[in-house]
């Protein structure tokens, strides 16, 4: 059984194509196979939903009377970085107001441009002949722009590591609140929903792959930063950390329903990002691909006492058992909390669901494909003659 | 029997009345110690009291009469539903486990009865939708 992009796209424009959640394929394959599966269902949808730190949007503000070559801008007070041509800039996720407060930063920004609201712009400049003007206060908002696109160098991440705490105190990181001795443990992966979970070498998904961002139609731009295919595999899919996706998707079109300002205590902020990828079932190898579940993914436990890049994991454990509420950990139960939302993963797998069903959105065979083979590299102090 | 919650504020004067043996010893009423505070402006204390109906309101006349001010706690946090996303981060957090995760609508719930004002979850909550209400 072998199924084609243009069969399937010919199938979602005459509002035939049969499309189901990875969720929901999982009940399906139980009950009739694989191969039963595979001739019946034509797309599956995924979803994740979670904090995704590497994000941010590239603005272009538009010329002011006279005109301006910025060279320092700030929005809402947050810096955005501005070297770049004179108007454009770009607004990252993580960057901080510059008096330490980390209730507010980028990704507040970026939700308060989706949620219409005003923005203050402040810009400095030193002044050219063709951009006199060296200052400019003002607001601006989602329809004064010219461009305000996402461009996310890192967004959902191929599985995860569990984040856990041996020592005596309480630690503020990206994974959360993690409380003394082993108190809890969080993990941050949609698990059986995760969309590169689905197609874990990447077959379907590539350069130019449209994609649900933050509510709107996006796409895969390139291979996401850190992005490593030498992960240990379990069931065929990684345990860890492993490919991840660089994406782009126009602002204008996502909605603060999937794109949320978040605050790690004493961390800093981060950008919640909800990312869905329709994945084509060409045969019945993909099919087995997306109908793998939570009980068969695994991911690593890791100590973030240990401040070391070199972390070794305790053991491996299942999202099944990740989901359950507790694991075991060093002989001690430990209850767990999830950093990605679930409810919002299983939104947006139906969300682009009904957008298939309704022939809103057609599926697009990838220009290129994402590195095959590749590893990640750990920044050294190396002297001039070693590196050159 | 039922819980009821209370912030008890004492004034530098009354600081040292032993009032929480009065209330088991005199009222028969069973009291858990949820935070307790002394400083320049008196002190305040967070109690559960368990008791009868009638047990709790003698009992709390007492305290009124002793200069304590009494205010009934009902609510110690706000979950703000549209600005949760149902991560859950604050599920293993919470002591009491007041937060629940739905296994089917994997939803979070908030336990108001079971709540006892540590305030852990506050700054534990990524998109901020916790809010504390009562405060010591």
């Amino acid at each position: 059984m072998k199924r084609t992009y243009e069969e399937i796209n010919q199938k979602i424009k005459s509002g035939d194509a049969v499309v189901l959640t990875a969720e929901e394929v999982i009940a399906i394959v139980d009950r009739d196979g694989i191969e039963k599966a595979t001739k019946e269902v034509d797309v599956v949808t995924t979803g994740t939903f979670g904090a995704m730190c590497s994000s941010g949007a590239f603005i272009n503000f538009g010329h002011s009377e006279p005109p301006i070559k910025m060279s320092k801008v700030w929005l809402n007070d947050v810096p955005a970085y501005t070297g770049l041509a004179a108007v454009d800039a770009y607004i990252g996720a993580a960057e901080l107001r510059e008096d330490g407060d980390m209730s507010y930063g980028g990704a507040h920004v970026i939700e308060d441009l989706i949620a219409r609201k005003p923005v203050r712009l402040r810009a400095t400049a030193y002044g050219t002949d063709c951009y006199p003007r060296k200052e400019i206060d003002t607001y601006i908002s989602l329809s004064t722009v010219n461009q305000a696109y996402m461009y996310n160098p890192r967004n959902a991440y191929q599985n995860y590591g569990v984040a856990t705490n041996s020592s005596e105190r309480t630690l503020f990181t990206y994974m959360g609140k993690l409380l003394p001795k082993y108190g809890n443990a969080t993990y941050s992966s949609a698990g059986q929903l995760s969309p590169l979970l689905k197609d874990p070498h990447l077959r379907t998904i590539g350069i130019g792959t449209r994609i649900f961002l933050g509510g709107a139609q996006g796409y895969v731009s390139w291979e996401g930063t850190q992005y490593r295919t030498t992960a240990a595999e379990r069931n065929g899919v990684p345990t860890g950390a492993s490919r991840n996706l660089a994406v782009v998707g126009d602002l204008r079109d996502m909605s603060t329903d999937f794109v949320r300002a978040l605050v790690f205590n004493k961390y800093g902020t981060s950008l919640g990002v909800g990312v869905g990828v329709p994945i084509p079932i060409l045969d019945e190898d993909m099919m087995r691909c997306v109908s793998i579940k939570d009980e068969d993914i695994f991911a690593p436990v890791l100590d973030y006492a240990v401040q070391s890049r070199g972390r070794k994991p305790f053991h491996e454990v299942s999202y099944s058992e990740l989901r359950s509420g507790s694991i075991e950990i060093a002989g001690k139960k430990v209850r767990t909390s999830s950093l990605s939302s679930y409810a919002k993963a299983k939104l947006i797998a139906e969300t682009l669901k009904r957008s298939i069903q309704q022939g809103e959105f057609l599926l697009t065979e990838k220009v290129a494909s994402l590195p095959e083979d590749q590893t990640q590299k750990n920044l050294d102090l190396h002297s001039r003659e070693e590196v050159s | 029997m039922t819980i009821k919650k209370f912030l008890l504020t004492f004034t530098p004067d009354n600081v040292s009345e032993p009032v929480t043996y009065r209330l088991v010893k005199e009222f028969d009423v069973m009291i858990n110690i949820l935070r307790a505070e002394v400083d320049e402006q008196g002190g305040r204390l967070m109690i559960a009291m368990e008791g009868s109906g009638m047990q709790i309101d003698r009992a709390v006349k007492y305290l009124e009469s002793s200069n304590v001010q009494v205010q009934e706690l009902k609510e110690f946090i706000r979950k703000d539903d549209l600005r949760c996303t149902n991560c859950g981060a604050c599920v293993s957090i919470c002591p009491v486990r007041a937060f629940v995760m739905d296994s089917k609508s994997f939803k979070v719930s908030f336990l108001n009865e079971k709540c006892i004002a540590c305030g852990m979850c506050v700054d534990a909550c990524p998109p901020g939708a916790i809010r504390l209400r009562a405060q010591l």
